[in-house]
């Protein structure tokens, strides 16, 4: 049942894979003839929510995949227990929806754009760490490789859009210089897995916070298609 | 005197409980049975609860955030019913982990149920979209049901905190089965493919983006109008016109009953045997039954019996036609089967008797205008060959037998090719001149008969061909005759030949061989031929298909050997009787013309038939 469920997901993510073919960033400042299309901001901030959509999607099914295949029934309930704090827990995003849609434009991008920039790194180590388990299935495998390609490319267009809606010049990619996780000495098995368990996790939730965060910003547009 | 009291009532409590067992226990363990948030912004959480114990016992539910260490109790018991903990605004916190657990307290104990955490986020379950309106719609006459709604007022999705999608599930009123479509994020649907006159409940419910589904929404009742059904006219008028061709075809099977019988189940055959009555036979007088069967005509008691018997003139062979005509005979025996319609009204002819076996090859008669030909030209070359050596009227063994035999050796095939064609008609010529005959009948029966003899009958398709509206009545005016004849001749031998050539003609199914039947012989030895025609009066350029073969009946013999042949009309538009003479010896013959039927006239006594083929051979030099 629960392949059958991840073959539809599967089966779902692959045409979306044409729509990240096409750069977001076109150098039009640069001069001469921009080779990309350029692409209006209303279309820009859909395709970039379904990027976090698909994200969110991806990740909620690699979590379950991995929770049923090396997390002990009785652990499976209890949640950030070995201590594991999220990595992301300093970024400061309220939690309750009144203080959220106070926030501004402006930050709400950058938040999310802060978001993507600080799961780029650890999602690349999450690959390298996941081949140390016995019998992790492919798809698992597959899904995280993926997800880790697709948060660099929604992280283009997270700049992309702010340079449009902001008129603000951005940096890619500045590496939070907390948050890395390193290897203790040799830790147990069980601890490997709580703690890739714990990071699949929390990355998840924070997909969907970014997910969030986008459709809020998009729903704050006044053009016909904002949301009813 | 109170403490005694107090004594007796502490015993008695003690007692009391003994006496009911133990009842009273600490709580059971309560368990979360579920946390929904209808809005993700706030959430309620159930419970189930436990044994009690016997006694009176509190629940309460307490909580602890992810971050925080400080645990808290539940701020409303009562919102959300029995058992249950609502969250309100102030207190839920999206994308935090909260850690619930249920505590159940009675006078002996505490029982603490297992704990969970949650995340509001993903626990959202919605109200079931409210304001359902069904209406019904027309489009180009076809009617379908539009299904609008609107998200449950709770759920903020104007400002993008909550993504809705949608279904609706629509049945029949008196079916059981719904039929679910998936609207998406729209809030209107239409439903086409409607029953005419049916009743229809529509139910729509909606689930976030993550979350559950919510539960239906009551059902919305709709009627569809009856509608002019265009797909049933459609199939009354095709089982009308069914119908239609259904009686038309029964009728004309009705009115060909009889012939589709025949067709199907062909009639067996049975034994008819003329005079044979099956009622007689029923009878069982088997006396009567064979007498029936005699033929009161039969035998024939016509004293002159000579009539029955063929005669036939024996024509003399030299060895070498001999041979070839063994040879032919060979080739023709197996033609002899096949060739129905060699049988002719001559009775006791014998297989070696048939001309057909001499004359016709195996396919010759059903073969194209070729054989013909080839045919035409071997039977020149014949006479050429024959010029010298032609059969004679053996008159004297059989003659008073009244037996003839005539043998149509010209008319064998024998393999000698003539390839001057001419020189042939030369001499077919002088055949002719003498044995032509007089054809008083229509001439365009003439010209057409050199068409379809175009085999060995040149001689006697001459003859029949003869010479229209000439002068019928030459019995034995030989120098008329062959004047006449060789006026006719010549048109007989451009005519003939014509005849090699048979492009164009037709008749692939004439004889090649005439005969001339023997009708008497008379006193000076002499055979009296009679050609038998079939083929006077045939239509132009489309000679009849002869029975048999044309015969020449014999009139007579006269004083100088010559064979009076009459030809014989037996239809009824032709009367071309010529009666031609052929010499016995080598003398030409004449035609003679009688206008009387031969048949009627029983004046030889024996029906003699001569090949007329023979008879060209006889006047050889």
């Amino acid at each position: 049942m629960r392949a059958i469920k991840q073959g539809q997901w599967a089966v779902l993510l692959w045409p979306y894979l044409l729509i990240t073919s096409i750069p977001l960033d076109c150098r039009d400042e640069q001069g001469g003839l921009s080779r990309c299309p350029s692409i209006s901001q209303e279309k820009l901030l859909d395709r970039v929510i379904q990027h976090a959509e698909l994200i969110y999607r991806v990740s909620e099914e690699s979590c379950s995949l991995f929770e049923e295949m090396f997390i002990p029934f009785p652990l499976q309930l209890q949640r950030n227990q070995a201590g594991y704090p999220c990595i992301t827990k300093a970024l400061p995003i309220p939690s309750s929806k009144s203080e959220i849609q106070q926030i501004s434009d402006k930050w709400l991008l950058h938040s999310v754009l802060m978001l993507v920039q600080s799961w780029i790194e650890p999602l690349v180590y999450l690959q390298t760490t996941m081949n140390r388990y016995d019998g992790v299935p492919d798809m698992l495998l597959n899904k995280t490789k993926w997800v880790s390609e697709k948060l660099m490319s929604l992280e283009q267009g997270v700049v992309v859009l702010i340079k449009k809606m902001l008129d603000e010049g951005m940096m890619t990619t500045t590496y939070n210089e907390q948050g890395l996780f390193q290897d203790d000495g040799q830790p147990e098995m069980l601890e490997y897995v709580m703690r890739d368990y714990t990071l699949l996790s929390c990355f998840k939730k924070d997909a969907h916070k970014m997910e969030i965060l986008l459709k809020l910003l998009k729903c704050r547009q006044n053009d016909i298609h904002s949301c009813a | 005197m109170r403490k005694v009291l107090e004594v007796i009532l502490l015993l008695l409590l003690l007692v009391f409980t003994h006496a009911k067992g133990t009842r009273y226990s600490p709580p059971g363990k309560p368990a979360l049975t579920r946390c929904r948030s209808p809005e993700k912004e706030t959430f309620t959480c159930w419970w189930e609860p436990g044994s009690d114990g016997g006694l009176p016992t509190t629940y309460a539910l307490y909580y602890r955030k992810e971050s925080s260490d400080t645990v808290n109790e539940c701020p409303d018991y009562r919102t959300a019913g029995e058992n249950s903990c609502f969250f309100n605004k102030n207190d839920t916190s999206i994308w935090v982990n909260y850690n619930i657990t249920v505590v159940a307290t009675n006078a002996l104990g505490r029982t603490f149920s297992d704990p969970v955490d949650i995340d509001v986020v993903y626990i959202v379950k919605p109200n079931p979209p409210e304001q359902v309106a069904v209406t019904v719609m027309e489009d180009k006459g076809w009617p379908f049901i539009r299904v609008s709604w609107e998200p449950p007022h709770k759920a903020d999705t104007r400002s993008g905190w909550i993504t809705l999608m949608y279904e609706i599930r629509v049945k029949l009123e008196e079916e059981n089965d719904w039929e679910t479509h998936l609207a998406g994020q729209q809030k209107m649907f239409n439903i086409f493919s409607l029953r005419s006159g049916g009743t229809y409940l529509v139910q729509v419910r909606c689930k976030p983006d993550h979350g559950f589904w919510s539960e239906w929404s009551s059902s919305s009742y709709v009627k569809v109008p009856d509608y002019f059904h265009r797909e049933k006219s459609v199939w009354i008028l095709i089982t009308v016109f069914c119908a239609f061709i259904f009686l038309i075809v029964t009728w004309l099977l009705h009115m060909n009953s009889r012939s589709l019988k025949h067709f199907i189940l062909p009639p067996v055959p049975g034994p008819k045997i003329k005079g044979f009555d099956k009622q007689l036979l029923k009878n069982g007088k088997s006396e009567e039954v064979f007498s029936a069967l005699v033929v009161s005509d039969f035998p024939p008691k016509s004293s002159n019996y000579e009539d029955l018997l063929v005669e036939y003139l024996e024509v003399y062979i030299p060895e070498e036609q001999e041979l070839m005509l063994e040879k032919s005979m060979d080739l023709d025996v197996s033609c002899l089967k096949s060739e129905g319609s060699t049988s002719d009204s001559d009775s006791g002819r014998g297989s070696c008797d048939s001309h057909t076996l001499l004359m016709h090859k195996c396919d010759g008669v059903k073969e194209g205008r070729e054989r013909q030909a080839e045919e035409a030209r071997r039977h020149q070359k014949d006479w050429k060959e024959e010029a010298s050596t032609y059969s004679n009227v053996d008159s004297s063994p059989d003659m008073s037998s009244g037996r003839v035999k005539t043998w149509p050796s010209v008319f064998s095939p024998l393999p000698r090719y003539s390839s001057n064609q001419q020189g042939s008609l030369e001499t077919a010529k002088q055949h002719y001149l003498s044995d032509s005959l007089f054809r008083p009948s229509s001439t365009s029966s003439c010209h057409t008969q050199p068409g379809h003899g175009a085999t060995e009958a040149l001689g006697p398709s001459y003859w029949e061909c003869g010479l229209s509206n000439k002068q019928p009545h030459l019995l034995h005016p030989q120098g008329q005759a062959q004047r006449q004849l060789q006026a006719h001749s010549d048109d007989n031998i451009s005519s003939i030949g014509r005849k090699p050539t048979p492009a164009g003609l037709p008749s692939p199914a004439l004889r090649s061989t005439e005969y001339v039947e023997v009708q008497r012989v008379n006193e000076e030895d002499m055979v009296l031929l009679q050609p038998v025609s079939g083929r006077c009066g045939d239509v132009e350029g489309y000679p009849q298909v002869p029975h048999g073969e044309d015969y020449s009946k014999v009139k007579g013999v006269d004083g100088d050997n010559m064979l009076l042949l009459q030809r014989e009309v037996r239809e009824e538009t032709g009367n071309c009787d010529t009666p031609s003479t052929v010499a016995t010896t080598q003398k030409p013959t004449t035609c003679i013309h009688s206008a009387m039927p031969v048949q009627g006239e029983a004046v030889l006594g024996v029906n003699g038939y001569v090949d007329t083929a023979t008879v060209f051979t006889l006047p050889t030099y």
